[in-house]
């Protein structure tokens, strides 16, 4: 199984720090999910949405960086040696798969969506992504089609906004000098 | 029951703490004086003149404050823990946690409060019966702690008044106990529960 | 006295509900006419880990319907931790799993140094295996004392806390705090072990194995815990498998997986211990489950302190300058230390573009962080997953023709910590 290519949908195939990634187009995840299953991936470890607004736009002090130099009235812009990479599109749900075997594997397969774009639920091949798709449709707002009870799990139920994008402000009391926004 | 020798016995007579056999800092540490807090509770004493009665009322109350099981982080943990044997509760007759709020004395908010959690903290808060009185156990449940974010209160006393605070991230099971101690201390003194000195939230 | 008692065979097919996996419904009749009564358990009871609500359909004392309600400590860890720099953002994850404290300081603080290429001091990969066994062995204390304790051997409580506070001493000595101890850093630990560690420590580990043997004593044989416990809350080993669960619950449905042995990390190839797998997937034997690994990890710490006795001396946190705080002495003295000291504390070392995917075996099972870097000193994303979370789902599976009092017993049987399934 050194090969992934006969993932289908596959897009493509990442090894970083020791780990293997797939990208794969959103609308033949549950196809890709049912093969991997097969092959033995049997352990769904995690569903991990990210949002990437903003990504690699943070301000830069020092005379590295924007054009426009250092913020002064920004005091906590960071300083950074280079640019990060550019992502497709803005959310990205990781799907952390184990295989329980003499000699384990671990896999990360991961599709990119629009906001508002919506990605099938792979409870029928994992039971176990129940709550960490609900988790992310709660706190990242990825609509998942053909769960059986998208709800809010960690927030309220009539709570409004999807705390854990970007753009969703970090709330509590303001305090002063601290860098947060 | 030791007696603090250092007070001068005419005075002794009129010091409601001493003659209860609450033993002060005083004892352990010879050459220190009066504390300002112990100096505050003096003068509250002598403001507020209690009568015997509810001075018994207030030892009454003092020796078998019960708990509420509200235990929610980690502080929960260190709640347990004054509990088991080395940090024993039971010496002050707080071992009984009572599930049940209506049999409850004492609520010791050990933990953060999310605001999901906020509405159930009240309900129990509401359903103890009077007289009551609120621990605020460590730094999330006195000032929201290390979280301030959209989702933890900051504070529990915006929802329900609060007599003690307890600093820690979590407190010692030993600062638990200098809160409950205190707090003791307070009521031995006539100090009202916060719900009738604070008007609001309560 | 030995009891022949009869296990009932592990089921035939799965018990995983349908169409909700987590959910146990109560079927149709029952709800339209028959004698369905609703209670709710929590958010504040007493035999709950923490604040955790289930909603109960009760058929007289049988459970027809179970869901639970989770979200009452959701803390926001994870946006938290986005605005905070790598250094203290470290402070955080402890209070997630917060009984098993210092694996959630593991589990990122690897993910930092496995992003960042840091090679870690030899003295700190081992500190940090004592340390975090010494920890497992606290939060099965815990869970013990309080499992126990709810369901009704309420002696014990006093007898695991007992030895709770002797694994607390030592990581007051060496880290000053009880709980909470924030002694790792990326790059090692923050400082020394302290002269007197080594002699407690084996202390501790001559005592610890006695004093399992007083809990064996009380429960193992116990007519009453075996009957409360043996064949109470079953999960085959296709289920557990189905459902993802890890740690404790899967060694005791049969599965041989542990994540020290079969990927391991820090130095754990280097040590001796076994991995318990029972058969029974009931309360009983991940009881059992638990009771083993608390000895194997007395034996590893063991194992830890001769080796760490000698390497006294040695670094204790990496020597790269860019990510580790120079020690004070050269401050007064380099000029690029005091630089470096600077950038360090004010802006935050940079961690370089990736992301990541780490894994321990925590006392609840597998603790995964994923963190994604942006190159910056902030993280951008940071997700731990929580055993709890998901052993909390296997609840409705569990509780197939529970009755009332078995509830208690199984929801303790998962050991949920509920820090970490709300993060």
């Amino acid at each position: 199984m050194i090969g992934y290519d006969a993932v289908p949908g596959l897009v493509e195939t990442r090894e970083a720090f020791g780990e293997t990634t797939l990208e794969v187009d959103p609308t033949r995840l549950l196809e890709a999910c049912a093969h991997l299953r097969e092959e033995g991936f049997n352990i769904l470890s995690d569903v991990t949405p990210t949002d990437y607004l903003g990504w690699g736009e943070r301000g830069v002090a020092g005379y590295i960086g924007t054009p426009a130099g250092r913020d002064l009235n920004a005091p906590g812009s960071q300083g950074y040696a280079r640019r990060p990479h550019p992502k497709p599109k803005r959310f990205s749900i990781s799907y952390h798969l184990l295989k329980l075997d003499r000699d384990p594997r671990r896999v990360r397969v991961q599709v990119w969506l629009d906001d508002g774009e919506p990605v099938e639920s792979v409870v029928s091949i994992w039971p176990t992504a129940d709550w960490h798709e609900r988790e992310a449709w709660d706190m990242m707002g990825i609509p998942i089609e053909g769960h059986p009870n998208l709800a809010r799990i960690l927030m309220e139920d009539d709570w409004e906004g999807h705390p854990l994008r970007k753009d969703y402000p970090i709330g509590g009391e303001p305090v002063r000098f601290s860098g947060e926004e | 029951m030791a007696v603090d020798k250092t007070i001068d016995p005419k005075r002794r007579a009129n010091r409601p703490l001493a003659k209860a056999g609450l033993q002060s800092e005083r004892l352990l540490w010879p050459t220190k004086g009066p504390g300002v807090f112990e100096q505050e509770v003096e003068s509250l004493e002598d403001a507020l003149g209690l009568t015997t009665l509810q001075k018994a009322v207030a030892w009454a109350q003092t020796n078998s404050m019960w708990p509420d099981t509200f235990g929610l982080a980690c502080c929960a943990i260190e709640m347990m823990s004054i509990v088991s044997s080395r940090y024993d509760i039971a010496r002050f007759g707080m071992e009984r946690f009572s599930s049940s709020p209506r049999q409850a004395d004492l609520l010791i908010v050990s933990g953060r409060v999310a605001h999901k959690m906020a509405a159930p903290l009240r309900q129990v808060y509401d359903q103890m019966l009077e007289p009551k009185w609120v621990i605020a156990m460590g730094a999330c449940a006195s000032s929201g702690g290390m979280f301030n974010n959209y989702t933890i209160l900051q504070g529990v006393d915006k929802i329900v008044p609060v007599d003690i605070h307890v600093p820690g991230c979590p407190p010692r099971p030993e600062a638990l106990m200098e809160g409950i101690v205190r707090l003791h201390e307070k009521v031995m003194a006539g100090v009202p529960p916060a719900y009738e000195i604070r008007g609001a939230a309560s | 006295m030995a009891t022949v008692e009869r296990r009932p065979r592990l089921y035939e097919g799965t018990r995983i509900p349908s169409p909700i996996p987590t959910v146990l419904q109560a079927p149709e009749e029952l709800r339209r006419g028959g004698d369905l009564l609703t209670v709710n358990f929590g958010p504040n009871h007493p035999s709950t880990h923490g604040v955790l609500r289930l909603v109960v359909d009760l058929e007289g004392e049988r459970i027809a319907g179970i869901g639970a309600v989770v979200g009452y400590l959701h803390t926001g860890f994870e946006k938290t931790m986005e605005q905070k720099t790598w250094w203290k953002a470290i402070t955080y994850p402890e209070r997630i799993d917060y009984v098993s404290f210092q694996y959630n300081e593991l589990v990122f603080v690897l993910a930092i140094e496995q992003l960042l290429g840091l090679e870690v001091p030899r003295k700190a990969t081992w500190m940090r295996m004592a340390l975090s066994e010494l920890n497992r062995i606290h939060s099965h204390l815990v869970y013990i004392g309080t499992s126990a304790l709810e369901i009704g051997a309420i002696s014990m409580f006093w007898y695991c806390f007992r030895e709770r506070d002797l694994v607390l001493d030592l990581f007051e000595m060496v880290t000053g705090v009880r709980m909470h101890t924030r002694y790792f850093q990326a790059g090692g630990l923050a400082e020394d072990i302290p002269m007197g560690f080594y002699a407690d420590a084996r202390r501790f580990c001559v005592r610890m194995p006695k004093a399992i043997d007083e809990y064996e004593a009380i429960l193992d044989d116990n007519r009453i815990w075996r009957e409360r416990t043996v064949g109470i809350g079953l999960l085959s080993r296709e289920d557990a498998i189905a459902l993802g669960q890890s740690g404790p619950i899967l060694r005791a449905s049969g599965v041989d997986w542990d994540l020290r042995r079969d990927q391991p990390y820090l130095a754990y190839d280097q040590v001796e211990f076994e991995v318990p797998v029972l058969h029974g997937g009931d309360v009983y034997d991940r009881y059992r489950v638990r009771m083993d690994e608390m000895r194997q990890s007395t034996g590893i710490v063991a194992q830890c302190i001769e080796r760490l006795e000698e390497m006294q001396g040695e670094p204790w946190i990496a020597d790269d300058r860019k990510v580790v705080l120079p020690p004070r002495e050269e401050l007064h003295t380099s000029m690029e230390s005091l630089i470096h000291h600077f950038k360090i504390v004010t802006e935050g070392y940079l961690v370089p573009e990736g992301e990541i995917y780490v894994t321990v075996e925590s006392p609840r099972g597998e603790l995964g962080c994923y963190v994604v870097s942006d190159g910056g000193p902030k993280p951008w994303r940071v997700k731990f997953r929580a055993p709890s979370f998901v052993a909390l789902e296997a609840t409705a599976t569990c509780m197939r023709d529970a009755a009332i009092a078995d509830l208690v017993a199984i929801v303790g049987s998962l050991d949920g910590v509920m820090g970490e399934v709300d993060r």
